[in-house]
């Protein structure tokens, strides 16, 4: 212990001349990251409060980006000390950085060959599994050499019976709104069929809206009579049903998606 | 490493030359270990770069399973995030003490950032846990999910590097209390361990930003 001791205070005697310590730095910057935690965190809440929150609504999101990209920029520069440091070690953490953008939106493009066997995303319309298609699943579906054909199968048997009580419960509460096929009936539920949608399109969208309703219209909230796994079902059936543009459908409504 | 450590306590003022070590510089006049760093560090880019964006290409895709607003619970979120934003500021006070040549504050911070990072990975435990028995989100098999097949192998592999990293921390202030790890040429190995920590905090923040906070403005 005391030759340990002797090194702690060596710096003190004039030992060999000292790097110059960054510690009130590091303390300052620790406080101010903290407080751009507390900030972040704060954001969410905002939506508590929907004046505050209509007044910017789009300059949450990309307030709360920016944010993260200081807090990354800080402890990659001064914690890391990568601002000061050689050329070398910025190129050999930078480079990559962007390589991984770029490996970012290729495997975007990969998941969009791949799962949409016909160009419309991930929905297997009705109209695919009735003419007996088995969707691709695992990545490479069940041709892939890594394939293992009882997880396929089980896979493609829920998603099955899922998709099929979904219809069920469509056709017994939603049809009378949004018609039989999802066309939509004139001066009630809008047309389900199409690709455009008031509230968003994705399979979350869709469940959020069935969930909640869309209130001061005639599209009631489900999530009092329904549960999770039955909302699911249905918000997975509606999105089936995109792009299938039944014959005699309302006219699109909302955004293109 | 033992006779080598002991010399460099009496001869590093001295310009004593030690051999084979890590912590050696190449013929770039660089420490290898740290070069080495960087250069791995850039490939996690790629690595964790894959994983979040994985994530993010299937959001809102799964068929079924419970979805990220179901199952996320900012609260305690919130609390590992914090613990983990802290220790990086011990790390760094970690590093700034070796490089005064006071190893014992340097291993005082260290410990104290193994903990924190223990706490992290020990919040990750609990809300996996919760996930997965109350919530039903499930990582593979037929009630998986595209939610929970990419939320459990991104965050799960950020965990693993938090586990490695406290691992590490433990072992390095073994090596400083046995004086085998001592001020001067081998601080850089503090200073290494320290920019993975950092690392590891910079991939949480943005997942927590992207994965945890944007999710909860939709
Ligand atoms: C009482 C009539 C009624 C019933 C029953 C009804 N809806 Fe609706 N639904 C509407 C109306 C009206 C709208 C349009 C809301 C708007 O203008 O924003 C709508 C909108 C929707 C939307 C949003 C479409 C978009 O453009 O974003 C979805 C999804 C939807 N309904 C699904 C369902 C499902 C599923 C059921 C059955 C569980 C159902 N609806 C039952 C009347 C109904």
């Amino acid at each position: 212990m005391s030759h340990g001791h002797a090194v702690e205070t060596n710096g003190a005697h004039g030992g060999p001349a000292l790097p110059h310590s960054h510690r009130k730095q590091y303390i300052i910057l620790g406080v101010v990251l903290s407080l751009v935690t507390f900030i972040e965190l704060g954001i969410p809440l905002v939506k508590g409060v929907p004046e505050l929150w209509t007044a910017a609504k789009e300059v949450w999101a990309p307030l709360l980006i920016v944010l993260s990209i200081f807090k990354f920029g800080a402890v990659v520069g001064d914690f890391m000390h990568l601002r000061s440091d050689l050329t070398l070690y910025k190129i050999l953490f930078i480079s990559p950085l962007f390589l991984a953008m770029f490996s970012f939106f290729a495997i975007g493009s990969l998941s969009v060959v791949h799962y949409a066997p016909f160009g419309k995303g991930y929905a297997i319309t009705a109209q695919d599994l009735a003419d007996g298609y088995v969707p691709p699943t695992v990545g490479g579906g069940a041709d892939a050499p890594w394939a293992d054909d009882k997880f396929e199968a089980a896979f493609v048997d829920a998603q099955k019976a899922g998709f099929a009580k979904g219809k069920e419960t469509f056709a017994a509460s939603c049809v009378s709104c949004h018609r039989a096929d999802g066309g939509g009936m004139p001066g009630l539920g809008v047309n389900l069929t199409d690709d455009c949608y008031k509230h968003g399109g994705k399979v979350a969208a869709l469940y959020t809206t069935i969930a909640k309703g869309v209130s001061g219209t005639a599209m009631p909230a489900w999530q009092s009579s329904m549960d999770s796994e039955k909302l699911r079902q249905v918000a997975y059936y509606v999105h089936s049903l995109k792009g299938m543009n039944v014959a005699g459908g309302k006219a699109c409504e909302g955004a293109k998606e | 490493m033992s006779a080598h450590a002991e010399n460099l306590t009496h001869d590093d003022a001295h310009g004593h030359e030690s051999h084979g070590a890590l912590s050696e510089n190449n013929f770039l006049g660089l420490p290898n270990i740290k070069l080495a760093m960087w250069a791995f560090l850039g490939s996690e880019c790629m690595f964790f770069g894959s994983l979040i964006g994985t994530y993010f290409f299937y959001h809102g895709n799964s068929l079924g399973g419970p979805l990220p607003k179901d199952v996320f619970s900012i609260g305690i979120t919130s609390i590992s995030t914090f613990l983990l934003l802290m220790s990086s500021l011990t790390m760094a006070l970690a590093v700034d003490a070796m490089k005064q040549q006071k190893p014992l504050t340097a291993r005082t911070f260290i410990l104290i950032t193994a903990a924190l990072g223990a706490c992290f990975v020990g919040f990750q435990v609990v809300e996996f846990h919760e996930f997965y028995t109350e919530k039903h989100l499930v990582f593979a098999g037929a009630n998986a999910s595209l939610f929970g097949s990419t939320f459990y192998t991104m965050t799960g592999f950020h965990g693993t590097h938090v586990t490695v990293g406290v691992i590490w921390l433990l072992i390095m202030s073994v090596l400083i209390t046995k004086k085998k790890l001592v001020p001067g040429k081998e601080a850089v190995n503090v200073e290494v361990m320290g920019l993975y920590w950092h690392f590891v905090d910079i991939v949480w923040i943005v997942i927590f930003t992207f994965v945890y906070l944007l999710e909860f403005l939709k």
